[in-house]
């Protein structure tokens, strides 16, 4: 269950006269999609998102949820409709984990059955042992309080969620976790995320649409990650964006969604002569012939006194290097071609068998297509040249 | 006041003496600080004041702390009350005890009303105070949090911030109880009752020996009194022990 949430010109302005913490917004996240606002500090994005639960009032405009102006709407009950996720978590210190969880189904009236079957069921969704609710808060670590926090949001299964850096005090190793799991929930659970990041890198990994702001509350940018990539719209959006931007599309992309070359294959006990004139071909672009088994699982490189013998050996001289996978990121996919000092890796399929080879030349040509370059070639990092 | 004072100390004192130098001459006579014989014949007497002792403290600090306790709640919400309010109960807090006593007298006599008044005007500002840090303390994110969620601001009073700041509210009472119960042996002196009888009754400047006995059982009340609000408190706050645990 998912409902879209609409800004109409939402404006909130401090004072009579000050100047706008959010200037006339106005942007939709359709229902079930996760949109982040990110900006530097100042730029009014947790002012934006608390508009929409009305923890800040509007002074001008509007907010639909789901169609329905949130002015309608009395402002506690509406909160408890909107799961609320925060940086500092904000656990009740005095209530036990399994209380926390259930603090929404409380406040609408639960059974305490039906509640305590939720709190069960929200605390292994998050991955979190059931038995972890007999606690106190501060038993549990950062990540673990955070854990929690979410699974309190969601305890009434909210259409909507807010998120304020929920990750932004958590140390990058478990943060880059709790983003993976966040990630893996929300295709699980699909609601509409509002979600309030600094960290462009975060907000390029969790969005489905990225909304840059800047001081004075406007959004500069609405556009997903990859338009955002590669068509900054302004100078600002470029700035904060970043010069490592066209690296930044590698961790957008997997191997799949690239042009791979094909591999010359030769088998064992396959006449040597046969796999050079297959290398002679002029459409061959990989100098080497790649080692497979019956399986077209891929085994070695060829060398070159390889294809002196007679015969294509058992054993290939050289060892088959980085092996990467259709399905991984690309980032991680260039990542081992550079750890493994190799100029080619063959890329193979859910079942290991060949599906053709990644080289740091494809890659290359890749940063350089005009969307990932437009004007700043000397600022884009090429760890190839 | 002096005058009024010995006049007080004179009244309940004279048959004080005429009882000690009857029943008790061969032990006081000597010279001693303490006198287990008299000790050990006279200690029935003490029951009835302690018992008294005990009313004072008990009424004044529950007194003490409901008015405490609303004006707090009041300037939680008036920011532009707790200045006033703070600097009112500090002000209560410094007119000295015994002048506080007679200065009450003409309204409501000479009474135990007198002395619950004055005691429970004592505890005024350490109760405030410290209910005040209370809720001070309780950290921003979780009210935020609180909020966040749909309680309202009732909820978040009652079963967020007041809770967490129950340790020092907690705390507060401690130090009101046990300054009262020394206050409380003042209170003879608006003819209260209490243990106070039993100190400062006439004559006893050279019989040390009732004045221990007295004095004595008023720091056991005291220590009853705070060993049993730590207990309550850790019985309210299983959540401070679990963290330490």
């Amino acid at each position: 269950m998912a409902e879209s949430v609409r800004y109409e010109g939402a404006t909130k302005r401090y004072g009579k006269s000050g100047p706008p913490a959010v200037d006339e917004l106005t942007l939709e996240v359709p229902a079930g999609e996760i949109c982040v606002l990110v900006g530097p500090s100042g730029c009014g994005k947790t002012t934006a998102m608390r508009l929409v639960n009305r923890t800040v009032e509007l002074t001008a405009g509007d907010v639909l949820i789901g169609g329905r102006s949130v002015r309608e709407r009395e402002p506690a009950r509406l909160r408890r409709e909107i799961g609320y996720v925060i940086q500092q978590v904000g656990l009740f210190p005095h209530r036990t984990i399994a209380e926390n969880v259930a603090a929404v189904p409380q406040l609408l009236g639960w059974e305490k059955e039906r509640a305590r079957e939720r709190t069960a069921e929200l605390l292994e969704l998050v991955g979190l042992d059931p038995e972890l609710g007999e606690r106190y808060p501060a038993q549990l670590s950062g990540g673990q309080q955070q854990r929690v926090g979410v699974a309190r949001a969601l305890a009434a299964d909210p259409p909507v969620m807010l998120m304020d850096e929920p990750f932004g005090a958590i140390d990058p190793i478990n943060r880059e976790r709790l983003q993976n799991e966040f990630l893996r929930l929300q295709a699980e659970i699909g609601k509409t995320v509002l979600f309030v990041t600094h960290d462009i890198d975060e907000a390029i990994k969790i969005g489905d649409r990225i909304a840059v702001m800047r001081e004075g509350g406007r959004v500069e940018q609405y556009a997903t990650p990859a338009e955002l990539l590669m068509a900054p719209a302004t100078e600002f959006v470029e700035d904060f964006v970043g010069a490592d931007r066209a690296l930044k599309r590698l961790a957008l992309m997997r191997v799949s969604d690239i042009d791979l070359w094909e591999a010359p294959l030769a088998h064992v006990g396959q006449a040597t002569a046969e796999v050079r004139a297959k290398l002679a071909a002029p459409e061959v672009e990989v100098p080497y012939p790649l080692l497979v088994d019956g399986e077209r699982r891929p085994l070695g490189w060829l060398s070159d006194r390889d294809l002196g013998e007679e015969l294509v050996p058992g054993e290939p001289d050289a060892p088959l290097g980085p092996v990467v996978e259709l399905d991984d990121v690309m980032r991680d996919a260039l990542a081992d071609l550079l750890q493994g000092e190799s100029q080619y890796a063959a890329v193979v399929d859910g079942g290991g068998r060949i599906a053709g080879v990644l080289s740091i030349e494809i890659i290359s040509e890749f940063l350089s297509s005009p969307g990932a370059k437009t004007d700043e070639q000397s600022a884009v990092e090429r760890p190839h040249d | 006041m002096t005058s009024a004072m010995l006049a007080a100390v004179g009244e309940v004192g004279e048959g004080f003496i005429q009882e000690r130098t009857s029943d008790t001459l061969p032990c006081q006579a000597t010279d001693k600080l303490f006198c287990f014989d008299w000790a050990r014949e006279n200690i029935g007497r003490y029951e009835e004041p302690t018992i008294q002792h005990l009313e004072l403290v008990v009424i004044s600090v529950l007194l003490g702390f409901a008015v405490a306790f609303a004006l707090a709640l009041l300037a939680h919400r008036r920011t532009w009350l707790r200045p006033p309010l703070l600097a009112g109960t500090g002000i209560l807090y410094t007119i000295p005890s015994v002048a506080f006593f007679f200065l009450l007298e003409p309204f409501t006599g000479r009474s135990s009303e007198t002395a619950i008044i004055a005691l429970s005007v004592y505890t005024l500002q350490i109760i405030y105070r410290n209910t005040m840090v209370g809720l001070a303390n309780v950290p921003a994110s979780v009210k935020d949090a609180a909020r966040g969620i749909g309680q309202t601001d009732r909820q978040i009073l009652w079963k967020v911030e007041l809770p967490l700041a129950t340790p020092e509210i907690i705390a507060g009472l401690r130090i009101a109880t046990v300054s009262t119960v020394a206050l409380a042996t003042l209170a003879t002196f608006v003819n209260g009752g209490g243990l106070g009888e039993q100190i400062f009754r006439g004559g006893n400047i050279d019989f040390t020996t009732s004045i221990i006995i007295a004095g004595g059982i008023a720091i056991l009340i005291a220590l009853v009194f705070d060993v049993l609000l730590l207990g309550l408190q850790r019985l309210v706050t299983p959540w401070r022990r679990a963290v330490a645990a």
